[in-house]
């Protein structure tokens, strides 16, 4: 399975459930205290690290879940808050209380301080929980608790474990169903697992921002200048994206297969619906005209800059 | 037999009695059943040349082989005779509980001629025949009088099929009701009416038998899982109104009467839209798994249902841009049983007419573009027959001849029948398509567009290779619409004609190939035409209005495009050459030996004559 086949599946699975039976959850209340400030409000891409990541994840989860501890400053989020009921009681806590307050099935937890969160992988991790109560990545021999997604039912397990004392997540894993994601599986989407690399220190702090910043500047490189094009969606299309038009910026020489993985990875609910799973082409319902004026079934067909790409049905009776 | 009963109904309502004659399966295996058979029928049971208000012209109802066999889509039936406002064949469809009661009848086909000395309804309960006064349902709209037959014969499964007040007083374009869907083009509703009957009501208990209930169930079950699929994801998810935004931006919508080619207020009626602000429910007919029709909800509360064409009649087409004006619209022609097409398209003529200061009871009524109360009190007056609605009641196309003027250039018809919503300048497959077509202009016994919307072809430009691709798409609409398969599976299918064979084998027994199923098809198609030509079709019937063939597209990605009469008659040339005709459109008798086609019988003969 290709990298963009098994990202789009994933999608696509998401998105059959119901965006209400999923929740994200940000624990925030760890102690920062070899950072020597509140990581969550450390400054990152302009705006605080927290804000940074909810925002990120806002575009996946219906619901947010913020799990902070008693009297912690946070800035405006679109968020429910919560705080630990006992403070600093590890991750185990924090899971804990975030689950309880998530109003999904299951959650996808993660911390205020990896700032390097990865859509497709989430998306991937997210996708497999139907058959599992806890999926959970290994990288370098570690497991990866706190960028992983929780069944709710694991909640009386989890209650059980702060009430003996057990503040390691590692110690449910056992209990459960767990879906161990490897190594192997997780470089297809994130090969230098940046997904888990978190901040301790304001030298980590530094580093990210540089790394974060080459990104920016390596995505800037890759599109070329004045090279985008707009999708015009129409009848179901439309409907699912609740947008007319999206804008999509494009390599140079960009082929219609192109313009439709850009598209499925900005619009993924059109995954396995309007565009085949596969990613590079349209479902067999559906048909893409380019400007008003000519059908191009051809995915290898050039899509010049300033085109204007029409998803509609392919069938026309009435 | 199997999936037939081997025998129709024949009921002459001059003396009330009815006949009980076999139908021999060699006839089954050429025509089908559905369009087909009707189409075999009319040949029998119309007179050459016979007035389609006259008690000798028959009104036909005919069933399927594969209506009732549990296949997802097969409860229609169609409508046959000789229509009133063209003058050709007249056939229609129309689907639902309907279908399934008239099969359960025990008849294959029935077969109404005379005409009834006061209004009257009949009633088919299995083998019996009851023909019942009806002046109390007079003025009722069909699905009153729905009610009310079912009420009175105390058999709430009886399904009823009936016309409204346009059909009582036969204006041209009136349908035939059933369930809220219609048998809607050609007027077989005015037939109707003037064989003053109100109603058909059947009821039965006679399974059809099918050969192999097996394999049978295992295709339907194959179907029906293909149907959820995404080839149908259009009208399972949002229904045909979603064509509206797409035609408009590709300037094939047709406004104003066909002065435009996209709708500036297209974004508020679009399909969108509606299921956005008046989306109520998704309903579906019986036996069917893909529900395309969408019933939206007025201010009023009304729900009402909306197609594309309802849409684009009623709306772009008489420039009207409010959804709540085209649903209020809508809702009277349903209510008085008026095709919506020829609804709109006879309104927008004269809407134009009173825009050029012709027709001075038009604008009397406020009856121009964009002014929906002149629309609404239209639609009522023609219903009613009242003052110019009486005129109106005719058609374009005899209204314009009667009103001259030059107002035949904008009267947009072909043979009579109103222009669909598919503009034939920029679609130059349709164009032939809707040129050809024997009931005159019809997007659905071609399906012509689906070349024009694929890519498959330059659609801004014909020549005579497009010739062969409307023959094709004929065939395949004549036998979905034979056998009865609704054309929103026809993409469900990976080999058409090999499965469809392979099923119809197995639900009559038949050893039935694709290579037959393809030539009932041509058969079909040349069995309508020579319907026609026996009624007097001349070649220059086979062609479109003149506003097409002289003024350039003005709106829309197509401005400018034109279509000429030297591009139409190239594309028609080479349609007659594929279909075997000669050079001017007529059928030669090599080709009805060919197809094995007797000719129906000549003026003075009579079918038991022959």
């Amino acid at each position: 399975m290709t990298k963009i086949s098994r990202v789009l599946e994933s999608l696509q699975d998401m998105n059959r459930e119901p965006s209400g039976n999923a929740t994200a959850v940000i624990l925030a209340g760890g102690k920062s205290s070899r950072m020597g400030q509140a990581k969550a409000l450390l400054v990152f891409d302009q705006e605080p690290l927290i804000a940074h990541i909810a925002r990120a994840l806002k575009r996946m989860f219906a619901e947010i879940v913020v799990v902070a501890a008693p009297e912690q400053e946070l800035p405006a989020l679109p968020a429910k808050i919560v705080r630990d009921e006992v403070a600093y009681q590890g991750p185990v806590g924090g899971i804990y209380y975030g689950l309880r307050a998530a109003g999904g099935e299951f959650s996808f937890v993660t911390s205020c301080d990896a700032p390097f969160l990865n859509t497709e992988l989430i998306a991937y991790l997210t996708a497999q929980i139907s058959d599992y109560d806890v999926v959970v990545p290994f990288w370098e021999e570690r497991y990866q608790p706190l960028h992983a997604v929780y069944r709710s039912s694991v909640l009386p397990l989890l209650k059980m474990q702060l009430e003996r004392d057990e503040l390691r997540p590692v110690y449910l894993f056992d209990k459960v169903r767990t879906r161990k994601v490897g190594q192997d599986e997780i470089k297809t989407l994130d090969p230098h697992g940046l997904s888990f690399l978190n901040m301790n220190t304001l030298e980590d702090y530094q580093a990210a921002l540089k790394r974060w910043q080459q990104g920016r500047q390596e995505e800037k490189e890759v599109v070329a200048p004045g090279s985008t094009c707009t999708v015009e969606l129409f009848g179901t299309a439309q409907l699912l994206a609740k947008a007319k038009t999206v804008s999509l910026s494009l390599p140079p020489e960009a082929t219609l297969a192109r313009v439709l993985s850009s598209l499925a990875e900005k619009l993924p609910m059109l995954v396995g619906r309007v565009i085949a799973l596969e990613g590079t082409r349209l479902a067999s319902g559906f048909s893409c005209n380019i400007n008003g004026l000519a059908f191009v079934r051809d995915p290898s067909a050039k899509i010049a800059s300033g085109d204007r790409i029409l998803i509609l049905s392919a069938d026309a009776g009435g | 037999m199997h999936g037939f009963h081997g025998q129709l109904l024949h009921i002459d309502l001059n003396c009330g009695k009815s006949s009980w004659v076999p139908l021999e399966e060699a006839r089954l295996r050429a025509f089908l059943g559905g369009i087909g058979l009707g189409t075999r029928l009319l040949h029998d049971y119309a007179p050459a040349g016979v007035d389609p208000f006259a008690p000798a012209n028959p009104l036909i109802f005919a069933s399927a082989p594969l209506v009732g066999t549990g296949l997802t889509t097969t409860a229609k039936f169609a409508v046959v005779t000789k229509s009133p406002l063209t003058g050709f064949i007249g056939d229609s469809l129309s689907s639902s509980h309907f279908a399934l009661e008239l099969k359960r009848a025990g008849v294959d086909a029935v077969v109404i001629t005379g005409q009834a000395p006061s209004l009257v309804y009949v009633v088919i309960t299995d083998h019996r025949v009851e023909i019942r006064e009806a002046e109390h349902l007079r003025g009722k709209s069909p699905s009153e009088a729905e009610t009310i037959i079912r009420g009175e014969l105390g058999l709430p499964g009886a399904r009823v099929a009936t016309v409204g007040t346009a059909g009582e007083k036969r204006v041209r374009f009136a349908t035939i009701s059933n369930e809220g869907r219609h048998a809607g083009r050609g007027g077989a509703g005015a037939v109707m009416g003037s064989k003053n009957l109100k109603a058909v009501a059947v009821f039965g208990h006679q399974e059809a038998r099918v050969f192999d209930d097996h394999r049978v169930k295992a295709i339907a079950d194959a179907l029906r899982e293909r149907s959820l699929g995404s080839a149908t994801d259009k009208y399972r998810n949002i229904g045909t109104v979603a064509n509206l935004a797409v035609f408009n931006r590709l300037g094939a919508l047709p406004a104003r009467n066909f002065q435009q080619s996209t709708f500036d207020a297209a974004d508020a009626l679009s399909g969108e839209s509606l299921a956005e602000n008046n989306f109520s429910r998704a309903h579906g007919c019986a036996s069917c798994t893909i529900r395309c029709e969408r019933l939206f909800k007025a201010l009023s509360g009304a729900e009402q249902r909306l197609e594309y064409e309802s849409l684009f009649a009623l709306g772009p087409l008489c420039g009207i841009d409010n959804p709540e004006a085209v649903l209020q619209a809508a809702q009277l022609c349903d209510l008085y049983g008026l095709d919506t097409i020829s609804t709109g398209g006879t309104l927008a003529w004269a809407m134009e007419c009173a825009a050029r200061g012709l027709l001075p009871e038009a604008g009397k009524l406020d009856l121009f573009f964009g002014r929906p109360d002149g629309l609404l009190a239209a639609i009522t007056a023609i219903a009613e027959r009242d003052g110019l609605g009486d005129f109106l009641a005719e058609g374009s196309k005899r209204a314009a001849e009667k009103t001259g003027q030059g107002s035949a250039h904008w009267a947009m018809h072909v043979k009579g029948l109103e222009m669909p919503g598919y503009e034939p300048r920029s679609l130059k497959t349709t164009a032939l398509g809707l040129a050809v077509s024997p009931r005159g202009a019809c997007h659905n016994r071609s399906g012509a567009y689906e070349a024009d919307f694929s890519g498959a072809v330059d659609r801004f430009h014909g020549d005579s290779s497009r010739g062969a691709v409307v023959a094709a798409t004929e065939d395949f609409a004549a036998v979905l619409d034979s056998l009865i398969i609704c054309k929103f599976l026809r993409k469900c299918f990976n080999d058409f004609y090999a499965e469809a064979a392979d099923l119809l084998a197995h639900v009559t027994g038949w050893d039935y190939s694709a290579a037959e199923l393809r030539r009932a098809g041509e058969r079909i198609i040349i069995a309508k035409r020579l319907f026609n030509q026996r009624e007097g079709w001349q070649p220059h019937d086979d062609w479109l209005p003149p506003r097409l063939l002289s003024e350039a597209v003005s709106t829309g990605v197509a401005q400018g495009v034109t279509l000429t009469a030297a591009e139409l008659k190239e594309m028609i040339g080479g349609y007659y050459q594929v279909r075997g005709l000669d050079e001017k459109g007529f059928i030669t008798e090599a080709k009805l030996r060919e197809l094995e086609i007797e000719k129906p019988p000549l003026a003075g003969e009579t079918h038991a004559q022959r």
